[in-house]
């Protein structure tokens, strides 16, 4: 194993998530102490502790390319592993370990920087007829342009930001009169958040589902899929529950949209662990969006349903060897769901409710699987990200995994924070989800509220606030004032107090 | 010597979105659905703290606030305001909602200049006297402003990120 | 006696004309309104069977030149007695607005007066539940000098017994004095009110449009004037609470008041307080929720919560003995002290001192509020009567300073050296003449401006400030401060250093009265 030491440019539960694999393949780690976190569970796991704490640079660590070089290099780790978010998807940073000899877990730098580039990664598909909705060849340069384009291609478009995602610099125009104004919120927006206000322009989809297929591929030019993901289930942009496989694909359109996910990573080379995003109408035709060239968060439930350990098969790939799996050999088995639990209000509208892990209990049902980076006495920091835990369930089929899922959730026990419990409690008791009728529109549509509280639990908490009141105001509590102990003083002060005047 | 006895012989517990759920009195530990009566309990766990057992299932429960008649209650992660009413104080709302003349708006101002950090009012949404509705960052330090009653937000006029001078208008409040 | 002879049929006529009166339909009147009647407040105030009523058959005075009508009617518009509160002798009186509006009449406020000084004499606190007109009209100077008369006794019994007013309907005119005189105003929202000159006066010679509300509102009181304490939005939550709030007080200022043990244990060592404070001395917090840690559980009463909420003020319990709280409150104006605070914070101060109720404070403030305002308006003679309750005070003090503690404000807020008997601070607290943006913006003022990158070096300055001079340790080792503490030992110190301090007695100067700027 070339890789001897790997440097985890991450925090939270994928830093816990890498060690326990490089744990298992004996390969050493290293962590990043913080000043916002300094007793993070994920240090814990590490072998060494790097100590930033006494840095006070505007920039975190995690996002400071010329530091976590140093660092790898101080610390002798011949890998770094970026982890998601942050710097996993920066070709410079890819390049620059490659420049300092540093193995880098991930795809090459070309290859981020093609599919990181939402214009090249279109043109690209287009080039090798994946599917895509039709759009705009390139970036849109004005306003006039872009009321052109659309009427080519036929309202109702959306604006996309060439150089990220997440929601920003995206516009979905309906009317043409609306098209000149929402070019230029979305230009300005994407400058905003990206620092490129290029943006491009294609055909909105209504309603659709939101598929993803895993890619692995080696540096031998293999790469093979292993399945997909329904990540429907996104509020804002934010998915929020994902399954494998998806209730929507049939074997057919899976090794359709397989092989279409497998030649985009081939046509940029791809190694490594990386992800194929489609949407899928109503129709059941598919559209190629986007590929992320990084392992992802909702990973677990395509690792549950293959039996395959992506980040071992990261490590694997980045070291140089050549993927032992073929295509034939991957085999999706059972159903596993993933919900990702959030310290969020929920009846605040999923407002951020920073706080402290006071006490925290999660089912270990063998159908049960948690990913988290928390721990009791953890912060959850307005900083970083929300998220407490991953709570993967699977089942023999998707009922089964329905029904441990609510079982789960139901054990799950998180005191110190609001959290996105009750969101899920209520999600899996909901007709349309439990029939696998949804798309990404869920959310917003078909959901009168967002949380789950039997009919009981309001009348049970009424009944608590009527027992408080009746206990402190209309309860006989003569006898609990003690009068007598109370006008006890010593002589000394009685004696003061009785001839004060 | 005295002939009005005010003998309180039911509670109402009236939720934020007025729903109201009555108990009769003496308080009984048992609730009745149906034809049946399940006991309820309330418990405390070394562990998990305070819990409420109903039908052999454990509700985490956490008083997050009290105030004289007014609690709000974390109940297996969800938040509830009640407040529990007699029924003579039940009458006297109705009272007063019918009577005319009163203040029918509530205005939340801000009380010095700063920068609106962020707004948790929401168009549309009952409010509580005491709940905040804006945070402001003056005096560098971050200000909770509260409404001033109950009511419903008819209006938010300041956006998160934008500057405030003394006395600008940032919620409308109808009582 | 014959109990079917002319005597006692005559007696037992007489109580049946009582009962005639206070009808059901007389009731309804107030019920109408969402009011209570005066007789079912006592029943809800005093403990069953306990309140005996004292002058129930009086009947209004003659007037030497009849002027408008006057009902005879029993007890002239107000009950008077005496009876049990949570097992306590108490004394009370309540206006009936049923009777000739309430009003004040001589005979009326004879029993006020008659009941006040048997309150005085016996020692024990006095519940006046307000809800009258005014002064009888017909009745002329006689209705003044009744209400002087009241105020009069109200002030003789000020400090020597608790005095609370619970205004339950209207207040006018003179009757507002009374509240204004005593110890505590408890108002009930919506359907009472207090001004001095009413709405219709006010219409005619300033040509305003007000309503009732507006003017003198319970609302108002509670946030902006600071006459009401303590407002409820219905009538027995108003009265419930009262009885809540009397536990916390003795009966006279030579008693100590009564102890209400544990409910629930509550640790003397919290880890919970280490969190509370956050590092960024730009963040805020709750002060009440440090309060909450380290009281007795669910005993902290606060008072007049809604005015000068810069400071929370407030009664608690620690290990069942009631202690004044007093806090600067982060979350609002940055827990600066304003003329509304230093007021509210002087009254209460000086209500423990004469009560004997030990005082806690815990300190968390950057200064007074600048402006033009507050300046003319005159904080300096307002943040002096602080200061004044403060060091005047004879009762145990202890202070707990939380994070800032600049410069007047600090001395203010029962420093060691005004008096304070115990000066504890967490390790987060800052103790300075000011905060370190100004001290350095002012000392090294050449230095920053000669810089090449002043805002790094001002980084800089202000983290050697607060690492060099701020820091309570330099306090504590000089012995300003007695001890910086472990946040999580708070309650544990604080009640043992309150058990030394339980004897503590001063001797007050020999004089009528100070001179306490007004």
């Amino acid at each position: 194993m070339k890789i001897k030491r790997i440097l985890i440019a991450n925090r939270g539960e994928i830093a816990v998530r890498i060690m326990k694999t490089a744990r298992l393949m004996k390969i050493e780690t290293v962590a990043v102490k913080t000043v916002v976190e300094p007793n993070a569970m994920y240090l814990a796991s590490a072998d060494v502790i790097y100590d930033n704490t006494e840095n006070t640079a505007e920039i975190p660590v995690f996002l400071d390319i010329e530091k976590l070089i140093a660092i790898a290099l101080e610390t002798k780790a011949n890998a770094i592993h970026p982890g998601y978010g942050f710097l996993a998807e920066n070709a410079y940073f890819a390049q620059k370990c490659i420049d300092n000899k540093i193995i880098f877990i991930g795809p090459s730098p070309d290859a981020i920087y093609k599919m990181g580039n939402k214009t090249i990664a279109r043109r690209i598909a287009l080039a090798h007829r994946i599917p895509m909705a039709m759009g705009s060849e390139g970036n849109i340069a004005n306003e006039e342009e872009a009321v052109i384009t659309a009427e080519k291609i036929g309202y109702p478009v959306i604006i996309k930001a060439a150089s990220g995602g997440g929601g920003r610099g995206m516009r979905i125009v309906r009317k043409s009169e609306d098209m000149e104004k929402m070019f230029i919120i979305a230009s300005k927006e994407a400058e905003k958040a990206f620092n490129d206000p290029s943006v491009f322009i294609e055909k909105y989809i209504e309603n659709p589902k939101h598929i993803e297929f895993q890619i692995l591929g080696d540096t031998k030019g293999n790469v093979i899929h292993l399945g997909e993901r329904e990540c429907s289930i996104q509020r804002k942009h934010q998915k929020l529950l994902e399954e494998a496989p998806s209730v929507a694909l049939d074997k057919r359109l899976r090794k359709k949209m397989g092989d279409m996910a497998v030649e985009i990573a081939k046509a940029v080379d791809y190694y490594s662990a990386g992800t194929v995003e489609f949407l899928l109408d109503s129709d059941k035709n598919f559209y190629f969006m986007e590929m992320n060239t990084r392992i992802q968060v909702e990973h677990p439930v395509t690792e549950i349903v293959t039996g395959i350990d992506l980040i071992e098969q990261q490590i694997r790939i980045a070291n140089g060897e050549e993927l032992k799996y073929k295509q034939e050999d991957i085999k999706l088995s059972g159903w596993a769901i993933e919900c990702r639990i959030n310290a969020e209000d929920v009846q605040a509208g999923f407002a951020p409710d920073p706080g402290k892990i006071v006490n925290l209990s999660m089912p270990t049902d063998p159908c049960v699987r948690v990913d988290t980076g928390v721990q009791v006495g953890s912060s959850i920091v307005a900083s970083y990200d929300s998220m407490i835990a991953k709570l993967i369930v699977k089942g023999k089929d998707r009922r089964e995994a329905l029904k441990n899922c609510k079982m789960a959730l139901d054990k799950v026990w998180i005191k110190g924070t609001k959290t996105t419990l009750p969101f899920f409690r209520m999600l899996v008791r909901h007709q349309k989800f439990q029939d696998g009728d949804f798309t990404t529109a869920f959310i917003e549509k078909d959901l009168e509220k967002y949380y789950y509280n039997s009919e009981y639990e309001e009348m049970l908490a009424a009944w608590l606030a009527t027992k408080l009141f009746v206990e402190e105001n209309l309860d006989d509590s003569n006898t609990k004032i003690d009068y007598k102990h109370g006008k006890e003083m010593s002589p000394w002060l009685l004696n003061k107090r009785m001839n004060q005047f | 010597m005295t002939n009005d006895k005010l003998q309180i012989k039911k509670l109402y517990a009236l939720s934020s979105e007025n729903r109201k759920f009555s108990f009769s009195l003496p308080l009984k530990q048992t609730i009745r659905i149906g034809k049946r009566n399940y006991e309820v309990k309330l418990k405390a766990d070394e562990k998990f703290g305070a819990y409420i057992l109903w039908k052999n299932r454990k509700y985490p429960v956490e008083i997050v606030h009290s105030r004289q008649n007014k609690y709000e209650i974390l109940f297996n992660d969800i938040s509830y305001t009640f407040t529990v009413e007699t029924p003579f104080s039940l009458q006297r709302m109705k009272v007063l909602k019918s009577r005319k003349g009163g203040a029918e708006k509530a205005y939340v101002k801000a009380p010095m200049p700063g920068k609106i950090i962020d707004v948790m009012a929401r168009e549309g949404s009952n409010v509580l006297r005491g709940e905040a509705v804006v945070i402001l960052e003056a005096m560098k330090m971050q200000n909770e402003i509260v409404s001033p009653a109950n009511g419903t937000i008819i209006k938010v006029s300041c956006r998160p990120n934008t500057n405030v001078m003394k006395d600008d208008l940032l919620v409308e409040i109808k009582l | 006696m014959d109990i079917s002879g002319k005597y006692f049929k005559a007696y037992i006529d007489r109580q049946e004309a009582l009962k005639k009166q206070y009808n059901p339909k007389q009731a309804a009147k107030q019920h109408l309104k969402g009011k209570l009647t005066a007789h079912e407040r006592i029943n809800l105030l005093f403990d069953s069977g306990t309140f005996e009523e004292i002058d129930a058959f009086v009947t209004p005075a003659p007037m030497p030149v009849e002027f408008g009508k006057i009902d005879v009617t029993y007890g002239d518009g107000v009950i008077v007695g005496h009876g049990k509160i949570n097992g306590r002798l108490v004394f009370a009186y309540a206006q009936d607005f049923t009777v000739m509006g309430g009003s004040l009449g001589l005979v009326h406020s004879k029993k006020i007066t008659k009941i006040q000084e048997m309150a005085l004499k016996m020692g024990s606190p006095i519940i006046g539940l307000m809800d009258s007109g005014g002064a009888r009209i017909q009745e002329g100077v006689a209705s003044l000098s009744g209400y002087a008369s009241i105020f009069h006794n109200i002030i003789q019994s000020s400090g020597i017994i608790p005095q609370i007013s619970v205004i339950m309907g209207p207040a006018a005119g003179g009757a507002v004095y009374s509240p204004a005189l005593t110890d505590f105003v408890f108002m009930v929202s919506l359907t009472s009110y207090m001004f001095v000159t009413g709405p219709n006066v006010v219409k005619e010679v300033l040509n305003e449009d007000v309503t009732s509300e507006e003017l003198g509102g319970a609302e108002v009181h509670a946030r902006k004037s600071g006459v009401a304490n303590m407002i409820y939005d219905d009538e027995e939550n108003t009265i419930l609470a009262l009885k809540k709030f009397l536990s916390y007080l003795p009966s006279n200022n030579v008693e100590n008041p009564p102890i209400v043990a544990e409910n629930v244990l509550v640790p003397d060592v919290n880890e919970k307080l280490r969190d509370i404070v956050p590092d960024d001395p730009n963040k805020a917090y709750d002060v009440r929720d440090v309060i909450n840690l380290v009281v007795d559980r669910n005993s902290f009463f606060e008072t007049s919560e809604l005015f000068g909420a810069s400071l929370v003020t407030g009664f608690a319990r620690l290990k069942g003995k009631t202690t004044g709280v007093v806090a600067n409150q982060p979350k609002v104006l940055a827990g600066v002290l304003d003329i509304d605070s230093s007021v509210k914070g002087a009254r209460f101060i000086r209500f423990c001192d004469a009560f004997n109720i030990p005082i806690l404070t815990f300190e968390d403030v950057p200064g007074f509020l600048p402006g033009v305002d507050q300046e003319h308006a005159g904080i300096i003679r307002h943040g002096a009567k602080l200061l004044y309750a403060y060091s005047e005070a004879t009762v145990p003090k202890i202070t707990i300073i939380l994070r800032k503690a600049y410069g007047g404000a600090f001395i203010v807020m029962n420093s060691k050296f005004l008096g304070g008997d115990y000066s504890f601070a967490w390790p987060s607290a800052e103790i300075a003449v000011m905060g370190p943006d100004g001290a350095v913006a002012i000392l090294y003022r050449k230095e920053l401006a000669e810089s090449e990158n002043p805002v790094e070096l001002k980084k800089e300055l202000v983290k050697k400030y607060r690492d060099k001079v701020a820091n309570p340790f330099i306090a504590d080792e000089s012995g300003y401060i007695d001890e910086v503490i472990d946040p999580a030992i708070t309650r544990k110190k604080v009640i043992s250093a309150f058990e030394a301090l339980n004897n503590k007695w001063v001797k007050v100067p020999a004089r009528k009265h100070g001179n306490m700027p007004l």
